[in-house]
């Protein structure tokens, strides 16, 4: 890329991320304005690179070039969507849905049945006592108290009274304080992402500061 | 006063971040990085791979994961690159290819006598999320339809000889920000194939793969700008996740500085309301 390019793209850049933050001050066009064109752009270039990464490539390559002609059903399939547009033949469309609808609850049942929910309930089979290291021990508790009292939490059949009602206020405890770190991370996120702007602004752009 | 202070306009806590964050990256006061456990497992897996081991590189983000996830892949393959790691990447994301040309734009001058095609590939973002995966496994070059990112087809590069499918990867290190991400790998390649598998993450997605890393789904993490700034640190080359701890903490504190105030004004003020 030329170094005048170069120049244009972090003014752009720079316009841009000002325009995007001016918002926290108040609504105003320029942000609706950098907004529109971010999505726009988004949009375009998404389909500009599925082109030519991926139908040109199979349609020239695999279709005609090979003559992979069993290609022609999904692409089929997944026109007719777009028979929804056509009020007459509209009842088309649900056959892309089925047949999305048909290979996700199958996908779904054959693959993450063992590794996100086998394989989670066998990871809180853990030694509560013996493991030859204090910590390890109190992490261990920590984990098997706070896994059975949030489910314990959501068993609605059986009213939160006596033993099961304080064992439902444990794990509702464990909850909110599983919540507040997962907001806590989120803060964190939000202001790495300010400050990798900030970076921006003050080092690429500015050349205040050396990164 | 703290009823004043409790409907304090928001726009003045917004300036004082931009302030205390702009301070903090002019002057910074180098608060020590220490690196965790995590991060360590991670920089340990890799380390011990011996020279000319393949590992894939999962470009699972887009622009927005940049800040938090580019110095981690940065660090990492300076690391690679340091024990002759060879990397092939893509990613089921969209902006797969761009990350990773901008992520492999330090070789040029870090490590000029690295070429693509030999030493990595970037095959860029190639649709079907899951099942893109799972083709993966069988097969590369037919899933990718035999071209990488920058258009040049996938047999003519030799690297790619060596990687006919995901298997050929001696571990998965990935870079998510979202789904799909890690719950695919999982799923698809590193359980069912044993390959180990590593992760760098935004810190918003931390608690959810926790669990992950407890059941040993995930030997490692990189957890947000901070693992990007610890791994910095263990590849001792610093870069903009360790300029960037400083204001990271100064804005953390800056928060809970107002979260006490913010309480303090609900607990003396709420009596007055009543």
């Amino acid at each position: 890329m030329s170094a005048s390019l170069t120049l244009w793209g972090t003014w752009l850049q720079a316009l841009f991320t000002i325009l995007l933050v001016s918002v926290v001050f108040k609504d105003n066009p320029a942000y609706r304005f950098a907004e529109h064109t971010y999505v726009g752009l988004f949009a375009g270039y998404f389909v500009a690179l599925t082109y030519f990464n991926y139908l040109r490539p199979n349609i020239t390559d695999r279709l005609i070039k090979k003559g992979e002609y069993l290609l022609l059903i999904p692409i089929v399939i997944g026109l007719l969507i777009y028979t929804r547009y056509i009020r007459s033949i509209a009842w088309l469309s649900r056959y892309t849905i089925c047949f999305n609808l048909g290979i996700g609850c199958g996908y779904v049942l054959s693959k993450d049945f063992k590794p996100f929910f086998v394989d989670q309930v066998k990871a809180t089979f853990l030694l509560l006592w013996g493991t030859g290291n204090w910590w390890k021990t109190f992490s261990n508790w920590i984990y098997v108290v706070g896994t059975v009292t949030s489910l314990v939490y959501f068993l609605f059949t059986l009213q939160k009274k006596g033993v099961q009602g304080r064992i439902s206020q444990i794990g509702r405890v464990v909850m909110m304080i599983a919540f507040g770190a997962a907001f806590g991370n989120t803060v964190m996120a939000r202001v790495s992402l300010f400050l990798g702007r900030m970076q921006f602004l003050m080092g690429t752009w500015l050349k205040l500061i050396k990164i | 006063m703290w009823v004043k202070l409790a409907s304090i306009d928001r726009r003045w806590i917004y300036g004082l971040m931009i302030f205390v964050i702009a301070l903090a990256l002019l002057k910074p006061v180098g608060l020590a990085i220490i690196p965790s456990a995590d991060t360590k497992k991670v920089y340990d897996a890799i380390d011990k791979l011996p020279p000319g081991t393949i590992v894939w590189l999962g470009m699972e983000f887009s622009a927005g994961g940049v800040p938090e996830l580019m110095p981690a892949i940065q660090a990492i393959i300076r690391q690679g690159f340091r024990h002759d790691l060879r990397f092939v990447c893509g990613g089921m994301w969209v902006m797969a290819g761009d990350m990773c040309d901008q992520a492999f734009s330090i070789a040029k001058t870090e490590f000029p006598n690295k070429k693509y095609g030999v030493d990595w590939v970037n095959i860029g973002y190639k649709p079907g999320n899951e099942v893109l995966l799972q083709r993966y496994l069988t097969n590369v070059g037919e899933a990718a339809l035999n071209i990488d990112f920058y258009l040049n087809k996938l047999d003519t590069l030799p690297l790619m000889k060596e990687f006919p499918n995901l298997k050929s990867a001696k571990m998965l290190m990935i870079f998510c920000t979202g789904t799909p991400g890690e719950r695919e790998y999982i799923k698809h390649v590193s359980g069912p194939n044993n390959i180990p598998l590593a992760q760098s993450c935004v810190s918003v997605s931390v608690p959810e793969i926790m669990p992950l890393i407890q059941a040993g789904q995930i030997l490692g993490l990189l957890a947000g700008m901070k693992g990007a700034a610890e791994y910095e640190v263990l590849v001792n080359k610093p870069g903009s996740a360790t300029a960037g701890m400083d204001a990271q903490s100064f804005s953390h504190g800056l928060i809970v500085i107002f979260m006490i105030l913010g309480n303090i004004g609900y607990f003396l003020t709420r009596n007055k309301k009543a």
